[in-house]
């Protein structure tokens, strides 16, 4: 993207702290919900901000003394602690790293959340690509570029109707950054069935 | 303003990425922390991070009086002076 994605919901001083990603799911993220909803929400990332881990250890490698601010955003949900600041949001987060599980992880998640009582979750999807250190591509586990999802799920109400289950399909899409961009084309498509799956986790979503 | 303070200031903006600051929006004598610019715990680090590897001065909580060191740009320019090797 060339243009700095807007994120009116984030105060100046949280501004500073994001990275390109981090500006890009929260961007998603107010596109999808008011500031002043505190939703129950859940992130889904296959490897999170991995990269700035990476540069931490070339740090450390170099003899050089560690940036506190990018320790403290190297953690997996380092992007779900920003966005419960930002929004003030204080309902339950959940940060997954799906692996084989693929997009299935985050839907079972939000629908547990859903089946406790709550009336709606915010659930988002992100991953960005993984540095060339680490040998992705014979594992089918990264893109060459970002992506982000977020969606507001209820079991009620007005929107795209799906039923989620699992498949008996047996395929081989790859983890989570492989299944979200067909994803993203079924919701916005008059296709009615889509299975993704990767490594025996098989799964369906129907339009209704 | 001592030419100190105003090294701080440039430090400051620039290590903690306060885009939209210059050096003149910045009070010598204004708190920091919370209220005044809104820098954080994490910015105290980041900014003691910066203060060892530019002036070789180490901020060590167990012996000096962090809060009042950070207090303000004034403080900090004057603990620096005091202490660089």
């Amino acid at each position: 993207m060339d243009q700095k994605p807007s994120t009116p919901a984030v105060a100046k001083t949280l501004q500073r702290r994001l990275s390109p990603l981090a500006r890009a799911v929260l961007h998603c993220i107010g596109e999808c919900i008011h500031p002043a909803e505190h939703l129950p929400t859940v992130f889904s990332s296959s490897h999170g901000e991995i990269g700035k881990c990476l540069e931490m250890l070339e740090t450390l490698q170099a003899g050089e003394e560690l940036s506190p601010t990018a320790f403290s955003l190297s953690v997996h949900n380092a992007i779900a602690g920003l966005y419960s600041m930002a929004y003030g949001n204080h309902a339950e987060i959940t940060a997954l790293a799906p692996a084989a599980a693929g997009l299935g992880a985050g839907f079972i998640e939000a629908l547990g959340i859903l089946q406790e009582g709550q009336p709606e979750v915010l659930l988002v999807f992100y991953d960005e690509a993984l540095p060339d250190f680490f040998p992705s591509a014979p594992f089918n586990m990264s893109l060459t570029g970002s992506c982000v999802l977020a969606l507001k799920l209820a079991l009620v109400g007005e929107g795209i109707r799906l039923s989620f289950g699992l498949s008996q399909n047996t395929r081989h899409d790859g983890e989570q950054p492989l299944q979200l961009s067909a994803l993203i084309k079924f919701l916005n498509s008059q296709q009615s069935v889509l299975c993704l799956g990767d490594q025996g986790c098989n799964w369906q979503w129907q339009k209704r | 303003m001592s030419n100190m303070e105003t090294e701080l200031k440039r430090l400051i903006i620039d290590t903690l990425a306060l885009e939209d600051i210059g050096v003149e929006d910045i009070d010598s004598h204004a708190p920091l922390f919370n209220a005044g610019l809104g820098l954080d715990s994490i910015d105290a680090l980041e900014l003691g991070l910066a203060i060892r590897k530019t002036y070789q001065v180490k901020i060590d909580s167990e012996q000096h009086d962090v809060v009042s060191i950070f207090a303000s740009v004034a403080s900090l320019a004057q603990f620096i002076e005091s202490a660089r090797p």
